[in-house]
């Protein structure tokens, strides 16, 4: 035992130890505590990136609702102005109805009407509003407007008709989401080919069915398609591609926004697609009764009320039934007359003058020629 | 679905006449004058399957006669559009039409001369 008192690598040992130990402990301490800072720094690291990104985020967020804000306004105005024009072309077009340049006349109003549409559209994409108000149509007219929306609108061919209308509120959307599905469909598909129009009647509802003889889509396509269509994922204005690829965003936005759906994820008979929109139950109503509706501006016109109680009850059915033969009567013409504006008979009249003058003056052997 | 503020209560048709006509070129009304007389043709079949433009123009006249312009008046409707849908109804053999009235009453005088004529030799 004594030897190993004199040996100096006992010693050391014996100083070693305690020593090596006191290293190792500090050391360990030092380490836990370096491994705290580390996980400390590393989470306010994540703090801090989680910070950034949102201010990222809501930067990105703002210049969003900025850009909306202002698109929306300025298409608010793009819309008003489109639906003014619509009403002044409407009025020329009943104006000069017999004249040669109706034609042009129309073909102005075709344009006005994609006009609108367009400005309609975008201001869907920013939360905006139709701007338009409707009566309760059938499905049958909301298609054929939907149809007047588009550049090439001979092409589409609406093959049924349905006995179910649409409610007011939905005729606008409804229209804009079928404009926007026949533009689809008349781009990618040849010009020759037409769009197949079917509305059909499902234990859900109305299903309106737009089927081209296109291209079809990919499955990547069809993808995009069904995330825009669900509605579920906010869509930025930022986002929209150049050029801007509105469509599907825009139908997506509506069809959520009013709760109808719409799905282009079937072939369509003829190879291309196949789009279906379902309007369910809540959105229908039954037949509207007068077709062309032209009931607004009568009491209006009328300068009593008890009189126009009796004549705008009488008359509608005996405008439309019993029509009686223009030569002796001249009071019951009159009568008809009080219920249009006095623009509208002034210049019906006038026509009417204009037509009879012609006839006077032409010579009377063509006469029998003309007609059948 | 009304918007807040500046909403044109003037509304004008959901159906444009554009898309009642289907785009076709308005002929130059060389068929149908103003005055043209216009009835429904008696036995109607299938009107069901037509526009619904077009059903109400047949019923309209299913009552009488009625000249063009009077139709394009009830129905709202440019003259232009009214002859387009005329012409294609009249194809279809759903309307007839007849000549204006006043151009036959101008080759009465003759008649008349005799009337005078009979007259002033039995009582002048």
């Amino acid at each position: 035992m004594s030897q190993y008192l004199q040996d100096p690598a006992l010693w050391g040992l014996v100083v070693g130890a305690p020593l090596a130990a006191t290293v190792i402990y500090r050391g360990r301490k030092s380490n836990a505590k370096l491994r705290l800072e580390k996980t400390e720094l590393e989470s306010r690291h994540t703090e801090l990136e989680d910070t950034f990104s949102d201010a990222v985020e809501e930067a990105r967020l703002r210049a969003e609702d900025a850009t909306k804000t202002a698109l929306k306004s300025a298409m608010r105005t793009l819309q008003g102005l489109a639906n003014e024009q619509q009403l002044a072309i409407s009025k020329v077009q009943g104006k000069y109805g017999d004249q040669q340049f109706l034609q042009d006349l129309l073909e102005i109003d075709h344009m006005n009407s994609q006009f609108g549409r367009r400005a309609q559209s975008v201001s869907v994409l920013c939360d905006g509003w139709l701007g338009r108000q409707r009566t309760v149509a059938s499905v049958y007219d909301v298609a054929r407007s939907a149809k007047g929306r588009i550049r090439h609108f001979t092409r589409v061919e609406i093959r049924s008709q349905t006995n179910f209308a649409v409610i007011s509120q939905v005729v606008e959307p409804v229209a804009l989401v079928l404009a926007e599905l026949l533009d689809n469909a008349t781009s990618y598909s040849a010009p020759e080919t037409t769009i197949d129009i079917n509305i059909r009647t499902v234990p859900k509802g109305v299903c309106v069915i737009i089927d081209d003889a296109g291209v079809g889509m990919n499955e990547e396509e069809k993808s995009r398609a069904a995330r825009l269509l669900s509605g579920e994922h906010p869509v930025s204005v930022t986002e929209l591609g150049n050029p801007p690829q509105f469509g599907f965003a825009v139908i997506g936005v509506l069809a959520a926004r009013y709760g109808f759906s719409v799905s282009v994820d079937t072939a369509s008979p003829y190879g291309g697609v196949r789009a279906v929109v379902l309007l369910p139950q809540e959105l229908l109503t039954s037949m509207p009764e007068p077709q062309n509706a032209p009931v607004p501006e009568t009491p209006a016109a009328m300068p009593e009320p008890e009189e126009a109680g009796e004549t705008a009850g009488g008359l509608p059915k005996r405008r439309r039934r019993a029509p009686i033969a223009i030569v002796p009567e001249t009071d019951a013409a009159d009568a008809s007359n009080r219920a249009r504006s006095s623009e509208e008979t002034a210049s019906i009249m006038g026509a009417f003058q204009r037509g009879t003058q012609s006839g006077r003056s032409a010579d009377p052997s063509r006469e029998g020629f003309e007609v059948q | 679905m009304t918007a807040p503020d500046e909403q044109e209560p003037e509304s004008v048709g959901l159906v444009r006449p554009y898309v009642i006509t289907n785009g076709r070129e308005i002929a130059d009304g060389d068929r149908f004058e103003l005055v043209t007389l216009i009835t429904a043709a008696p036995d109607q079949q299938q009107k069901s399957r037509l526009d619904p433009e077009k059903r109400s123009l047949v019923e309209l006249c299913e009552g009488g006669y009625l000249s063009v312009a009077e139709i394009a008046g009830h129905m709202r409707l440019p003259i232009g559009v009214v002859k387009v849908l005329l012409s294609d109804l009249a194809e279809g053999g759903h309307i007839l039409t007849r000549a204006p009235v006043p151009a036959a009453q101008l080759t009465d005088i003759q008649v008349l001369q005799e009337v005078l004529d009979g007259l002033q030799a039995r009582f002048g």
